[in-house]
C-alpha cells in the first residue's frame, strides 16, 4: 500500500524554511542597496561607526587618556630663576606634547592635554552611538503607549493627550532637554532619558495616525464583532501592523538626538565623564587661531553620524512606507 | 473666520498654560532652587544652611508649592512676571533688553536662510537628477546633519586664519545704532544658523515644484511656448511656495534651538543666552518669562501661518 500523497494537499511551503528566509532577507537588503544607495552608505557608515563603538582599542590606535610628551628645544639643565620666570618648562627635558598638528604619529593632532585626538574621536563613537539608540527606544515605546491609547479610544483622552503633546511640541527641542538634564546630575542614562522624553510628541504623533489608519480596518472591526478584548486587539492586530512606522520612527530621529547629545555637551551640560564629540568641539575652542583640529574632527565625526542616520532613515522610510515622507 | 482665530487663540493660550505649569514643576523638581545655586558658585564658606533658608524666605522659596504655584499663577493672569532673582530687576525689564538682540539676530537668520534655500530649491527642481540638482542635494544633506556650532566654529577658524576681520566687537551695538559694527558680529552667527535652517525649507520646496511641474496647466504653458523664466515664475512657484510655509512654523523652532547656542558662542546678550543662564541659576521667574515668550512666539508663528495660508490658498476654507 502506497502512502496517500500529501504532496498537493499540503504543499512544503519553502518560504518558511530558514535557508529561504534567510536568502531573503539578504535579498531584500541587497534590494535595498541597490534601490537607495545613499542609505546604503548611510548603513555602511553607520555600521563602521558601531564596529568603532564596540572595539574602541582595535582601531584607535592609543589609549584614549594617554598623555603624550616630546623633547623640550627650549631645555637648559641649570636654568636661572629670570629663565624660569620667562618659560617654566625651560628646566624640564621633556614636556607635554600639546596642540600638535596632525602627523603619522597622530593623524588628527594632539589636544590641549597632549592626548591623542584620533583616538578622543573614535572612542566618543560610543557615547553617540548608546544616546542615539536609547534614546530612540524610550521615545519609541513612550511614543508607542500613548500613539496607541490616543488613537485606540479617541474622545477625551486623545484631546488631553493630544494637547500635552502640543504643549511639549511648542517647546523647542532644546530648551526641553537643557531643563530636563538639569533634573539631576548630568549622566549618559539620565541625557538618554531626557532625549527620549523630548523625543515622544514627535513619536507618539506618527504612531497616532498609523494606529488610526489600522483601527478602522475590517479586520479590527471583525475582531471586535467576535469579542475580542482592547489589549488583544492592540497586542495581535494593532501593533503587527503598525511594524513599518514604528521602524521608521525608531531610525529617522536618532541623528537628531545625536546632534542633540552633542549640542548640550557643546554647552557644558552634557555627560560628565564620558568622551563627548560637542565637549570636544567646545574645548578646542579655547584655542581655535593656533590648533582648530580637535573643533574640526570631533565636530566632523558628528557631521558624518548624524547625516549617516538621516540618509539611513529615510531611505528606510522611502522602501517602508513612502506616505510617511516630509515627517 | 473670526470663530475660527478666537478658538485658535484660546486653545494656544491653554497650550501656553501648560508650557508654564510643566516648567513650574520641572524646576521644583531641580535639585538646589535659587539660594542654594547662588551660594554654590562662588562659595567662601557663605552657604551655611541658615544663610541660605534666610534667601529662601526673601524669595519666597520656603512657602508650599501649591501656593507658590497660585501666587506664579494669579500674578501671570494680572501679566507680572516678577522680578529675576539674579538681577533683582522686574523680568519685563529683562526681556525688554533680550528680546530685541534675538529678534534681530533671528530676522537675519531667517533672510539668510530663504535667500539661500529659495534659489537652491528652485534651481534642484529644474536640473533634477542632474549635477547641479546631486550637488545641492549633497549640501542640503550635509545642512541637515552639521551642528552650528560647528558651523559657526570653521567660520571662525577661516576667519582668524586669513584675519578677515574682527569677530569680537566693542560694546553690543544694535543694527540701528552701529549697522556696520553689528553686522560684523552677527556675520557668522547669521550664517551658520542660516545654513542650518536652509535644508528643510530646501527640499520642500524642491519636491512641490516636481509635483507642481507635472500638472496639465504646466504643459498647456509649455505649449503656448511661454518663456521658461515665466513658466517658472508664474506657474510653477506660485503654486509650490505655500506649502513651504507652512514649515515655517517648524523652522522658527529649530532656529530658536540654533539661538541659544549661537547667542552663547558670541557673547549676543539675547532670549537664548539668557535661558540658558535662567536654567543653570535656577532663576524660576526669568526662566517662566523667557519660556513663555519663546512658546508664544512658536505657537502664535503656526498659528499666522495657517491664517495666511487660508488667505492666499482660496481652497483651503479654515474652519
Amino acid at each position: 500500500m502506497t502512502p496517500p500523497d500529501t504532496s498537493s494537499v499540503l504543499p512544503f511551503d519553502d518560504r518558511y524554511s530558514p535557508l529561504a528566509r534567510v536568502t531573503s532577507a539578504s535579498l531584500a537588503l541587497w534590494r535595498f542597496f541597490r534601490q537607495k544607495k545613499l542609505g546604503g552608505v548611510g548603513l555602511v557608515i553607520v555600521l563602521v561607526f558601531t564596529a568603532l563603538a564596540v572595539f574602541p582599542g582595535a582601531l584607535g590606535r592609543y589609549d584614549s587618556t594617554l598623555v603624550f610628551d616630546r623633547d623640550n628645544p627650549n631645555f637648559k639643565a641649570d636654568p636661572t630663576v629670570a629663565e624660569l620666570a620667562e618659560d617654566p618648562d625651560i628646566g624640564s627635558p621633556r614636556v607635554v606634547a600639546q596642540f600638535q598638528a596632525p602627523s603619522g604619529d597622530h593623524w588628527f593632532g594632539t589636544d590641549r592635554f597632549g592626548r591623542d585626538i584620533y583616538a578622543r574621536v573614535i572612542h566618543g563613537a560610543e557615547l553617540a552611538l548608546i544616546i542615539g539608540f536609547g534614546a530612540s527606544l524610550i521615545a519609541v515605546a513612550a511614543g508607542l503607549s500613548i500613539g496607541v491609547i490616543s488613537a485606540y479610544y479617541l474622545g477625551w483622552i486623545d484631546l488631553m493627550l493630544q494637547r500635552v503633546m502640543d504643549a511639549i511640541y511648542a517647546f523647542p527641542f532644546l530648551i526641553l532637554i537643557l531643563l530636563l538634564v538639569q533634573i539631576s546630575e548630568p549622566s549618559t542614562r539620565n541625557v538618554v532619558f531626557a532625549l527620549g522624553f523630548g523625543g515622544i510628541p514627535f513619536a507618539a504623533r506618527l504612531i497616532r495616525s498609523a494606529v488610526l489608519a489600522v483601527r478602522g480596518s475590517e479586520y479590527v472591526q471583525a475582531a471586535r464583532i467576535i469579542g475580542a478584548s482592547d489589549l488583544r486587539i492592540m497586542l495581535r492586530h494593532v501593533l503587527p501592523n503598525i511594524g513599518a512606522v514604528l521602524t521608521i520612527t525608531f531610525s529617522i530621529g536618532i541623528g537628531a538626538y545625536i546632534l542633540a547629545e552633542a549640542t548640550v555637551s557643546f554647552l557644558g551640560a552634557g555627560p560628565r565623564n564620558e568622551i563627548s564629540w560637542g565637549r570636544m568641539v567646545s574645548s578646542g575652542r579655547g584655542a581655535l587661531d593656533i590648533h582648530p583640529w580637535e573643533s574640526v574632527f570631533a565636530g566632523g565625526a558628528i557631521t558624518l553620524l548624524v547625516m549617516a542616520f538621516n540618509l539611513l532613515g529615510d531611505a528606510l522610510r522611502d522602501v517602508l512606507d513612502p506616505r510617511l515622507r516630509g515627517v | 473666520m473670526q470663530q475660527y482665530i478666537l478658538r485658535r487663540a484660546i486653545l494656544n493660550i491653554f497650550v501656553l498654560w501648560i508650557v508654564t505649569t510643566l516648567v513650574f514643576f520641572a524646576v521644583q523638581v531641580l535639585p538646589g532652587n535659587f539660594a542654594a545655586q547662588q551660594f554654590a558658585g562662588a562659595n567662601l564658606g557663605g552657604a551655611t544652611p541658615e544663610a541660605i533658608e534666610r534667601a529662601e524666605v526673601v524669595l519666597g522659596l520656603d512657602k508650599p508649592v501649591l501656593e507658590q504655584y497660585g501666587t506664579f499663577l494669579w500674578d501671570l493672569v494680572q501679566f507680572d512676571l516678577g522680578e529675576s532673582f539674579r538681577s533683582k530687576r522686574s523680568v519685563w525689564s529683562e526681556l525688554g533688553r533680550a528680546v530685541p538682540y534675538s529678534i534681530e539676530l533671528g530676522i537675519l537668520i531667517v533672510l539668510v536662510g530663504f535667500t539661500i534655500a529659495i534659489p537652491v530649491g528652485i534651481i534642484s527642481a529644474i536640473k533634477q537628477d542632474q549635477l547641479p540638482d546631486y550637488l545641492l542635494r549633497g549640501g542640503a544633506i550635509l545642512a541637515l546633519a552639521a551642528p552650528v556650532f560647528w558651523t559657526a566654529s570653521i567660520a571662525v577658524i577661516l576667519v582668524l586664519q586669513w584675519d578677515l576681520f574682527k569677530i569680537d566687537v566693542d560694546g553690543q551695538p544694535h543694527l540701528w545704532e552701529d549697522p556696520r559694527l553689528a553686522l560684523q558680529w552677527y556675520l557668522i552667527p547669521m550664517f551658520a544658523g542660516g545654513i542650518a535652517s536652509t535644508a528643510t525649507t530646501m527640499r520642500l520646496l524642491r519636491s512641490q515644484m516636481l509635483e507642481v511641474l507635472r500638472e496639465d496647466y504646466v504643459v498647456t504653458a509649455r505649449a503656448k511656448g511661454l518663456r521658461e523664466r515665466t513658466i517658472i515664475m508664474r506657474h510653477v512657484l506660485r503654486n509650490a511656495w505655500l506649502p513651504v510655509l507652512t514649515v515655517m512654523g517648524l523652522t522658527v523652532a529649530t532656529i530658536i534651538g540654533s539661538q541659544i547656542v549661537l547667542e552663547q558662542m558670541f557673547n549676543v546678550p539675547g532670549v537664548g543666552r539668557l535661558l540658558f543662564q535662567a536654567i543653570t541659576l535656577r532663576d524660576t521667574p526669568l526662566l517662566e518669562g523667557l519660556v513663555l515668550v519663546v512658546a508664544f512666539v512658536v505657537v502664535f508663528t503656526n498659528l499666522f501661518v495657517d491664517l495666511l495660508y487660508g488667505l492666499l490658498d482660496p481652497r483651503v476654507r479654515l474652519a
